[in-house]
């Protein structure tokens, strides 16, 4: 077990991981994050309270978190579907909430959780419709988005559901599809909101390959909202955790990943067994409130506001 | 070998293609089948029989269909030339322009009904769902009791009620924006409101036969139309529905859900209300010249989905060809079926409509989603 201490603030683990990422393109940003203040109209208090982020160009970052963390509330900020109360977001030095819809549709592509398309489409037809801020008002399909759906369709693996109509689909085979969908669009950046969450262990496995060929073939940066530590862990270059509306630790997942840092920002007890496909991470117990008060003092005390459980 | 897979796939692509351009191919054929019985029918019999030969002779009658002076009366209101004959003018007068003004009410009706049912994504959608019937509806009965010199206004007025009734839905759904559900429920709260208000007016008026006339209109009736009405609806069912097939890709994308049509970068409000503003433009165009014929706006868009699928271009045409042929043909029944008593087609529509449903209810499990 390895105290990570040091880990814990948040500044100085985001400079370390811009400093020794092993990659060239690292040290690019694709997405400036910058004292951002967001939240839902109505709701009081905002969800994601003053948080400055890099997200590196051309790597996979994964958002880890409890329930209501506000992952998916940055998630949305990104990709400008919340406007901020203060603070902004960066894509190319500009604002992402100056874009033209559709301008900002052709950079930055985004899957929420929660997808429905009519039963009775077919599945290159949802496929092309991932094209449409390719398209003028006008204009109809050209060769060209033809090429991308195809592409699309190839990199997502679903080329034999085709000519399947969308409501035929198993969970697995539609999320696969959805992704075929947002590949389509043909963006810089991809966001992908809990794209593994309900899957099975093979649809979860095919989701995250095609989240590596885009890494790897492709400059493409994917920042994704991961549920299962170990997979974040595995898949990702960079791992932000969350914790009630702040940015709680962000570097490579041998940094992040840490029993202590579990322990404080999901409040469970684990043990992380280091294996050659990354460490797995094994929950053991969920941690009692006054057991973390002793442990935890002092760190307690720092971030005492913020505790209380927000909306995501 | 890639190769080969390659020149597979293509033609499996091109064999898919086919078949479903040939699924609409038959719809599309299937309904002009339909619509020409039913012409033949609508012109051969009634009160002043003809043999097939002579109503057919009279439809393809060169001496009218080449007349620049008879469409010109046809279409603009002229004076009907004197030279026509006592068939020619049951044929091209009476029967005909009934036929017209069914075709453009089907078209109108189906094709509403399906992009009221894209923006709602509810399959149970139908023109009438944002309450725009119940505020034509209301309109027609103040006009009766109250201002009855405006009779001849009726068509334009309802259709102008039904859009006031539309717009008003928007402002009661609007809170930081509308959602499919918010609308659906302000369009049952307007259409409660304004539908008991216009039934408490029936007890305004006196005369049977203005109530009859009241009913008559608010079942939906094609009854003594003629080629006034389809100067009333030609022009604006030719606006709407082109516009409709110019904006089938915005369809399409509205049709994935809100998230998704704004992640793809489509300013959703806007164009939610653009869209649902040419589906009332084309449902006020029907219910000026036929009132409130029911049904027709939700069966027709549904049978097209499940033969032709969800592709909006697809469905929007294969709607344009079965719903005028679904009610030209309930037409038949409305005005031959008890002669020489005629029902409203509506009462017909509904007759077929709702055995529809039943089956529809017994033979899928989640009916109600797109």
């Amino acid at each position: 077990m390895m105290r990570g201490n040091e880990m814990s603030h948040e500044r100085e683990t985001s400079r370390e991981a811009s400093s020794d990422g092993t990659d060239a393109v690292a040290s690019q940003t694709a997405l400036d994050v910058d004292e951002l203040v967001v939240g839902y109209p109505g709701a009081d208090g905002p969800v994601i309270d003053g948080q400055t982020l890099a997200v590196p160009e051309g790597e996979v970052t994964a958002l880890i978190g409890p329930n209501g963390s506000g992952k998916s509330t940055l998630l949305k900020a990104l990709a400008n579907r919340l406007d901020p109360d203060d603070g902004r977001v960066l894509l190319d030095d500009r604002r992402v909430d100056s874009f033209d819809s559709k301008e900002l549709a052709r950079k930055l592509g985004r899957l929420s959780q929660q997808n429905t398309a009519p039963d009775t489409i077919s599945v290159e037809e949802l496929v092309e419709r991932g094209r449409y801020p390719h398209q003028g008002f006008f204009e109809s399909q050209t060769d060209g988005d033809e090429e991308a759906v195809d592409e699309a369709i190839a990199m997502a693996g679903v080329e034999h559901l085709r000519d399947r109509e969308v409501g035929t689909l198993s969970g697995g085979q539609t999320q696969l599809v959805w992704i075929a969908m947002v590949l389509a669009q043909d963006t810089d950046i991809l966001l992908l909101d809990e794209p593994t969450t309900f899957l099975d262990p093979r649809h979860q496995l095919e989701v995250m390959r095609v989240v590596e060929r885009l890494r790897d073939e492709s400059d493409t940066t994917v920042v994704l909202v991961l549920h299962d530590i170990s997979q974040a862990a595995r898949y990702a270059d960079n791992v932000v955790a969350l914790k009630a509306g702040t940015i709680y630790a962000n570097g490579p997942p041998e940094a992040v990943v840490t029993d202590d840092l579990l322990a404080d920002v999901f409040d469970i007890d684990s043990e992380i067994i280091e294996t050659k496909h990354g460490p797995v991470v094994v929950p053991l117990d969920p941690l009692v409130e006054h057991s973390r008060n002793e442990t935890n003092e002092s760190e307690m005390l720092q971030r005492g506001e913020s505790s209380s459980n927000k909306q995501e | 070998m890639a190769e080969l897979f390659d020149r597979l796939a293509d033609r499996r692509a091109a064999a898919s293609r086919w078949y479903t351009d040939s699924t609409l191919a038959g719809v599309a054929l299937g309904s002009v089948a339909v619509l020409v019985g039913a012409t033949l029918l609508q012109v051969t019999f009634g009160a002043f029989p003809l043999t097939l030969g002579e109503a057919w002779g009279a439809v393809f009658d060169p001496s009218i269909l080449f007349s620049v002076e008879a469409w010109r009366a046809f279409l603009l209101g002229a004076d009907i030339p004197e030279w026509f004959t006592q068939q020619q003018h049951i044929v091209w007068n009476i029967r005909l322009p009934r036929i017209l003004v069914g075709v453009l009410v089907g078209a109108n009706l189906a094709v509403s009904g399906a992009i009221f049912q894209i923006i709602t994504r509810n399959e149970l959608a139908s023109p009438y769902i944002l309450g725009v019937s119940d505020g034509a509806g209301l309109v027609v009965l103040v006009v009766l009791t109250a201002f009855s010199e405006l009779l001849p206004l009726v068509p334009v007025l309802a259709a102008i009620g039904g859009g006031a009734a539309f717009l008003l839905v928007y402002i009661i759904a609007w809170k930081n924006g509308t959602s499919p559900v918010r609308l659906v429920l302000a369009g049952v709260i307007v259409s409660t409101i304004f539908g008991s208000v216009q039934r408490a007016l029936f007890f305004f008026i006196d005369d049977l036969s203005t109530v009859m006339s009241a009913q008559a209109w608010l079942s939906g009736s094609l009854l003594n139309t003629d080629w006034g009405e389809v100067r009333i609806a030609l022009p604006f069912t030719l606006l709407a529905l082109v516009l409709a097939f110019v904006v089938t890709k915005e369809l399409d994308v509205l049709a994935l859900g809100e998230e998704t049509a704004d992640s793809l970068g489509m300013p959703v409000e806007k164009m939610r209300f653009a869209v649902a503003g040419i589906a009332v433009l084309s449902t006020a165009a029907a219910i000026a010249v036929a009132g409130l014929i029911g049904f027709v706006g939700l069966i027709v868009p549904h049978m097209v989905r499940n033969v032709v699928g969800g592709d909006s271009r697809r469905l929007l045409l294969g709607c344009l060809f079965l719903g005028p042929a679904l009610l030209v043909g309930a037409d038949v029944g409305a005005r031959l079926a008890l002669n020489p008593i005629q029902l409203p087609v509506g009462i017909i529509t509904g007759l077929v409509g709702g055995p529809y449903f039943l089956y529809l209810m017994r033979k899928t499990e989640n009916l109600g989603e797109i």
